[in-house]
C-alpha cells in the first residue's frame, strides 16, 4: 500500500505538532519515523490511521484518504500500538469482535500467537486487562500479524516483549506473504535495524532526514553497556574509573567504542565475576539527551543530531 | 453504517458493561428503591388517589426520576474520554469500523444495560404485589411508569453521550454531568418556583425553564394518570393539564424527552464523527 503524505500540518493549541509534514512511502517498503519525544511522530502515525485530522494537508492510502474511507482503508491497514488497551472484555471475546470486523477465522490469530509462545485456549476467558502487558502486546501483535495487512502500522511494537518474542516477532514480518508496507515508531535501534530501509526522521514536526537506513544506523547507532553489580566499593570504584555511571536498582551504564568492547567486557567478567548480576549490551540512538529536548529553531540539526548527507538527504528551508 | 460492524462491537461492549461497577451500581440503586417502596408502599393509605400496587409503582418511578438521570449520565457520560485514555479507541478504530456503528453499538448497549432491568424489575413487581397481596396488576400505570422510565433513561443516555463527546478529560466530563444533572433536578418546577419567590425570576420564565426540562416532562407524563390538582402536578403541569388535557399532558410528557434525547444523540454523534479519536 502506498502513502502518501501532502504538507500535513497539525497544532494543539499553541503546539505546533506537525509543520508541513511531506513523504511519500511506496508499496512494501518498510519504514521507521525516528525523533525526540515530542517530534511529532504519533501525531503523524495518527494522522496516517485517520484518527486525527490534519488542520490542512492530507493523507491517502493507495489514492484513498482514511479519514472518508476509513473501513476501505482499514480492511487492509493493522496497526500494533506501544501499550495495548485494558479492556475489561475477554480474549475470547474481544478476538471474536476483532474477527467478525476483520473477516478473519480466530484461529490464525491463535496460530500467530503460538509463534510468539502464547496459547489463547488457557486465557480465553481472563480479561484482557488481567494479562500481563507482555501477554497483550503478543495478542495485539498476533492480532495484527494475522490480519495479513498490506500497511502494517507499528508503535513500539516490541517494547514489552522478551528477547525470544521480538526475535519471533523479526521472523514472523519477514514471512508476511506480498512484502506489506510498514510503518514503525520507535526509539529502539534493534527494532529499526531489523525491521526497516528507510528512516524519516522528524524534529519539531518537521522531517529533517528522509533516507536510507543503513547509514542512518551506521552513524547514530551506539552501543551501551549495562551491568548489574551486588553493592561493593571496590566494584563501584572499578566502574567508575572505566567511565560507568550509576543508574537505579544497582544498575551501570557505559557507551562502548568498537575497538574496546572485547577488552573491557573481558576485564570486568574475571575481575569482579562474584559481584556481576547482570550484564546487556544493547544499541541507542547516539544523542546527546540535553540537546533533544532543545526545541527545534533550524531544519538543519547541528552536532551529533547531524544527519549523514552523503545517503540521506536532509529535508527543510535550508535543505538542499 | 454497517449492522454486522454494530452487532460484534454491541457483543464487546455487552461483555465490557456487563463487568463494571457502574451496571452493579445502578441495578442495587433500582433494588434499594424497589424494596424501600413495596415495604412501606402496600399499607392501607393511599397516595395522589393511588393504592396499592399502582401507589407502590407511582412512588417508585417518581423516585427512579432522580436516580434514572444521574445512572444515565454517569454511564456515558465519562465514556469517550475514558475510551480514549485507555487507548481501546485507538485500538477500535483502527479496525474496519465505521464512527456511526460504533456510536450506535455504544449508545444501544449503554440505554439497553440501564433498561432492560427496569424491563424486569417493575412487571417482577407488579407479579409480586399480585401473588404476595392479592392485588390486581395495574396494566396501564406499568405501561406507562416503564414508558416513563424509558425516555428519560434515553434521555439521560443521550445527554450523556453529548457531554462526552466535548470533554477531553474524565473530571471535565464528571464536571459537566455533574451540572445536567444538577440543573435537571433544580428545574423541577416545585425548586424552580421556590427559586423563582426567592429571586424574583419572572413567572414565564419559570414556567418556560419547567417546561423545556426533560425530567419536569418525564414527571408531568407519570402524574397525567392522578387528578390535575395543583398540589399534585405542581405550578407548570398544572397549567398544562388545564391547557392541554391529561392526555396531551402524556404525549408531551413522554415526546419531549424523547425528542429532546434525540437532538441531543445527533448532535453527538455529529460531533463524534469530525472530532479526533485519540
Amino acid at each position: 500500500m502506498e502513502i502518501e503524505i501532502d504538507r500535513v500540518a497539525r497544532r494543539f493549541g499553541p503546539l505546533r505538532a506537525l509543520d508541513g509534514v511531506s513523504a511519500t512511502i511506496r508499496s512494501g517498503e518498510h519504514v521507521a519515523l525516528i525523533g525526540p519525544n515530542g517530534a511529532g511522530k504519533s501525531t503523524l502515525l495518527r494522522v496516517v490511521l485517520g484518527l486525527l485530522r490534519p488542520d490542512t494537508g492530507s493523507v491517502r492510502l493507495d489514492g484513498r484518504c482514511p479519514l472518508r474511507e476509513r473501513v476501505a482503508v482499514m480492511r487492509q491497514l493493522a496497526y500494533v500500538p506501544q501499550i495495548a488497551p485494558q479492556l475489561a472484555a475477554s480474549v475470547d471475546e474481544v478476538v471474536a469482535a476483532i474477527c467478525a470486523l476483520r473477516g478473519l477465522q480466530p484461529d490464525a490469530i491463535a496460530r500467530t500467537a503460538r509463534g510468539f509462545d502464547l496459547e489463547l485456549d488457557p486465557i480465553a476467558d481472563r480479561p484482557v486487562r488481567a494479562l500481563s502487558g507482555g501477554m497483550r502486546q503478543k495478542l495485539l501483535v498476533s492480532i495484527a500479524l494475522a490480519s495479513r495487512p498490506r500497511l502494517l502500522v507499528l508503535d513500539e511494537p516490541t517494547a514489552s516483549l522478551d528477547v525470544a518474542s521480538r526475535r519471533a516477532f523479526f521472523e514472523q514480518l519477514e514471512r508476511l506473504p506480498d512484502r506489506p508496507t510498514v510503518l514503525l515508531c520507535s526509539h529502539r535501534f534493534e527494532e529499526i535495524r531489523h525491521i526497516v530501509d528507510r528512516v524519516l526522521a522528524l524534529e519539531g514536526g518537521r522531517v529533517v532526514y528522509d533516507g536510507d537506513a543503513a547509514a542512518y544506523l551506521r552513524r547514530y547507532a551506539q552501543v551501551v553497556l549495562e551491568v548489574r553489580v551486588r553493592e561493593d566499593a571496590e566494584v563501584c570504584a572499578w566502574l567508575r574509573t572505566h567511565g560507568f555511571r550509576p543508574q537505579a536498582a544497582g544498575w551501570w551504564t557505559r557507551p562502548l567504542e568498537a575497538g574496546e568492547r572485547v577488552s573491557l567486557i573481558a576485564e570486568l567478567t574475571q575481575r569482579h565475576r562474584d559481584a556481576l548480576l547482570d550484564l546487556t549490551l544493547h544499541e541507542v540512538e547516539s544523542i546527546d539527551p540535553a540537546q533533544a529536548m532543545q526545541p527545534h529553531s533550524d531544519s538543519r540539526p547541528s552536532g551529533p543530531r547531524q544527519h549523514p548527507q552523503a545517503t540521506g538527504s536532509l529535508v527543510g528551508k535550508d535543505g538542499p | 453504517m454497517n449492522r454486522s460492524a454494530i452487532r460484534a462491537v454491541a457483543r464487546l461492549e455487552i461483555a465490557e458493561v456487563m463487568r463494571s461497577r457502574a451496571l452493579a451500581f445502578s441495578i442495587a440503586a433500582y433494588l434499594t428503591l424497589a424494596a424501600i417502596f413495596l415495604l412501606v408502599g402496600m399499607r392501607e393509605s393511599s397516595i395522589l388517589g393511588f393504592t396499592g400496587m399502582g401507589r407502590v409503582l407511582m412512588s417508585f418511578t417518581h423516585a427512579l426520576l432522580l436516580v434514572l438521570p444521574l445512572v444515565g449520565l454517569a454511564a456515558t457520560g465519562q465514556l469517550l474520554p475514558s475510551v480514549r485514555a485507555d487507548g481501546a479507541l485507538e485500538l477500535w478504530f483502527s479496525q474496519p469500523l465505521g464512527r456511526t456503528s460504533w456510536f450506535t453499538a455504544v449508545s444501544l448497549v449503554r440505554l439497553g444495560a440501564l433498561l432492560v432491568p427496569l424491563l424486569v424489575l417493575m412487571p417482577a413487581l407488579a407479579l409480586y404485589g399480585r401473588l404476595a397481596f392479592g392485588q390486581p396488576i395495574p396494566w396501564a400505570f406499568l405501561a406507562r411508569s416503564l414508558a416513563v422510565a424509558g425516555v428519560t433513561l434515553w434521555c439521560s443516555v443521550a445527554l450523556g453521550l453529548l457531554v462526552s463527546v466535548h470533554s477531553r478529560s474524565r473530571a471535565r466530563a464528571l464536571m459537566g454531568l455533574l451540572a445536567v444533572w444538577a440543573l435537571g433536578v433544580a428545574l423541577l418546577d416545585f425548586g424552580l418556583i421556590g427559586l423563582m419567590l426567592q429571586m424574583r425570576l419572572p413567572p414565564a420564565l419559570a414556567f418556560t425553564l419547567a417546561g423545556i426540562n426533560p425530567i419536569e416532562a418525564a414527571r408531568l407524563a407519570l402524574l397525567s394518570a392522578a387528578d390535575p390538582e395543583l398540589s399534585v402536578l405542581g405550578p407548570v403541569g398544572f397549567f398544562l393539564a388545564n391547557r392541554l388535557g391529561t392526555h396531551w399532558l402524556l404525549v408531551l410528557g413522554l415526546g419531549w424527552p424523547l425528542v429532546l434525547g434525540a437532538l441531543a444523540w445527533c448532535t453527538a454523534l455529529f460531533r463524534f464523527q469530525r472530532g479526533d479519536l485519540t
